[in-house]
């Protein structure tokens, strides 16, 4: 079933009461309450957006900072509920979260596989059955019995990219395609990359990168001011975006 | 592929119960995040639990010699002072490092957290149930400090680990609320620290609270921790007395902080997620 769907998001909004000066102390919270100059006004992130994405096929969101991108991908992650609408995800979804955001650096290359696996939703036994497969494809095995901050950034980044894409997930949620490592690595690390979004799974992709949008996704959306401006075809919504952004 | 789970946002989750839930279904990682936090303290350092120890242990040494020699105070009854005080410390440590361990694991995670579906309650949780495994090793030097002046542990010790469960549920909840400040206020930290700090002086670690006025009696006895020291105080070492009314604070302040702590959670975490 190529055409089976994973993702269904039907106008789903996010909209949350901010305060207009954008205060993030306790002083001038307590201050501004005081005086009564607390202005809230209320932000819509995501306004109305409804997209489907169906297995194998590789969704792009693009748009400008602040566009919505970001909590749309929240939302579709499930760590965000939209304040109205409904989104429905179909099985295992995996995001390609910043490298090694999971890590704890006195733990040991091995712990830290089965730690970081089971935050991205496998379990801890499943884990420790793919320690040496991931060990080798990250060309770490000598190292999977230190404490990882012994390891260079780039061994940290290796390490997180191979637990990260060790299996391939019902949907897979990206935020920038990730190059990482040393010319060879990251050569790697982009075929597997590939080899995912073709390997049967739907993506949803965001990216400022708009020769990637066109070249790996199947549609794209253009987001402005959480709204969904133009929606189809890759190459249109680049141009719309791109007419915008030039005007 | 067996079973495919699925998600749905229109399915409403109630408060509490489905968060308890979650931290059930998720005790792989529960657990897995408890031995990451005790084999990062224990596994690696050089002198290992001792060293984890050497924090309360040295604490009760400095009170003892401010407390005992140079203002001479002596516990009502005779009781001695030193396990009285040890006692204190222990049970001190173990809520302020449950409380400021989970609401630090969550502020911090806030890289995961914002982008995997990982209920952060589960970091709370483990940071109040390694809070209470270092509790449980600590009661070893209680033990033998009892031991200098030739008491034992109580035939009713087993009673501690109820108290160690109120703890924990008390801890989890309130460092769900702190979490939250910690994120909403870049400056709530140090107003924290103070509050944490009063109420520190507000529990009776190193005085006995028949020192105290019948009106600030009153007021202490209010504080949940002071009911907590007291029953663990009478039920381990047999050095201190504990009511009807400190059972009843006990199990009372950790259920409210428990439900309450839950239940304030679950309604702000995704709008703070949404700002993050």
């Amino acid at each position: 079933m190529s055409n089976e769907l994973i993702v269904a998001a039907t106008d789903i909004s996010l909209a949350y009461r901010r305060t207009r000066h954008r205060v993030s102390s306790l002083k001038q919270t307590a201050i501004d309450t005081i005086k009564r100059r607390m202005a809230y006004e209320e932000f819509f992130a995501l306004n109305k957006v409804s997209f489907n994405i169906a297995r194998g096929e590789t969704v792009s969101v693009i748009g400008r900072n602040g566009a919505g991108k970001s909590t749309l991908l929240k939302v579709v992650a499930r760590v965000l509920p939209p304040t109205q609408g409904r989104v429905i995800v179909r099985g295992h979804v995996a995001p390609m979260i910043e490298l090694g955001a999971g890590f704890n650096p006195e733990l040991t290359g091995a712990e830290n596989i089965v730690l970081y696996g089971t935050l991205l939703g496998r379990t801890p036994k499943e884990m420790r059955s793919r320690i040496e497969v991931i060990a080798d494809w990250a060309g770490l095995a000598e190292h999977m019995d230190i404490p990882i901050r012994a390891y260079s950034s780039g061994m940290t980044a290796r390490l997180a990219f191979a637990t990260a894409t060790d299996v391939t997930p019902d949907l897979l949620l990206i935020d920038e395609v990730l190059s990482v490592g040393d010319a060879d690595f990251r050569e790697k690390s982009a075929a597997r990359t590939l080899e995912m979004m073709n390997g049967g799974c739907a993506v949803l992709l965001v990216s400022h990168d708009l020769e990637t949008v066109q070249r790996m996704s199947t549609r794209a959306i253009y987001l402005s001011d959480g709204q969904e401006k133009v929606s189809g075809n890759p190459t249109e919504v680049v141009e719309a975006y791109l007419a915008d952004v030039h005007r | 592929m067996s079973t495919m789970q699925v998600y749905d946002s229109s399915v409403r989750q109630i408060p509490v119960i489905s968060q308890v839930k979650s931290i059930y279904e998720n005790r792989g990682l529960l657990r897995l995040l408890v031995v990451r936090d005790l084999t990062v303290r224990y596994k690696r350092s050089v002198i290992g639990v001792w060293w984890s120890l050497l924090n309360p242990l040295f604490t009760t040494a400095v009170l003892y010699y401010v407390f005992n020699t140079v203002f001479k105070s002596r516990l009502p009854g005779g009781a001695p002072f030193l396990p009285y005080l040890l006692s204190g410390v222990l049970l001190i440590t173990l809520f302020n490092q449950g409380l400021t361990m989970g609401a630090d694991a969550i502020a911090t995670g806030a890289g995961v957290l914002t982008k995997v579906y990982i209920r952060p309650e589960i970091f709370a949780a483990s940071a109040s149930i390694s809070s209470a495994i270092n509790f449980l090793i600590g009661l070893v030097p209680l033990t033998i400090v009892l031991g200098i002046y030739h008491r034992t542990p109580t035939w009713r010790f087993p009673i501690v680990l109820l108290v160690i469960f109120c703890m924990t549920l008390f801890t989890t909840g309130l460092s769900l609320l702190l979490a939250i400040a910690y994120i909403n206020f870049d400056d709530s930290r140090s107003l924290i620290n103070i509050f944490l700090m009063a109420l520190q002086y507000m529990t009776p670690i190193f005085y006995p609270i028949t020192l105290l006025g019948p009106h600030t009696r009153d007021v202490i006895q209010l504080n949940p921790l002071y009911s907590f020291l007291q029953i663990f105080r009478h039920e381990f070492g047999n050095v201190g007395v504990s009511t009807l009314q400190n059972w009843e604070i006990m199990i009372g302040s950790s259920l409210i902080a428990f439900v309450g702590g839950f239940y304030v959670f679950s309604k702000r975490w995704p709008k703070v997620v949404a700002k993050l």
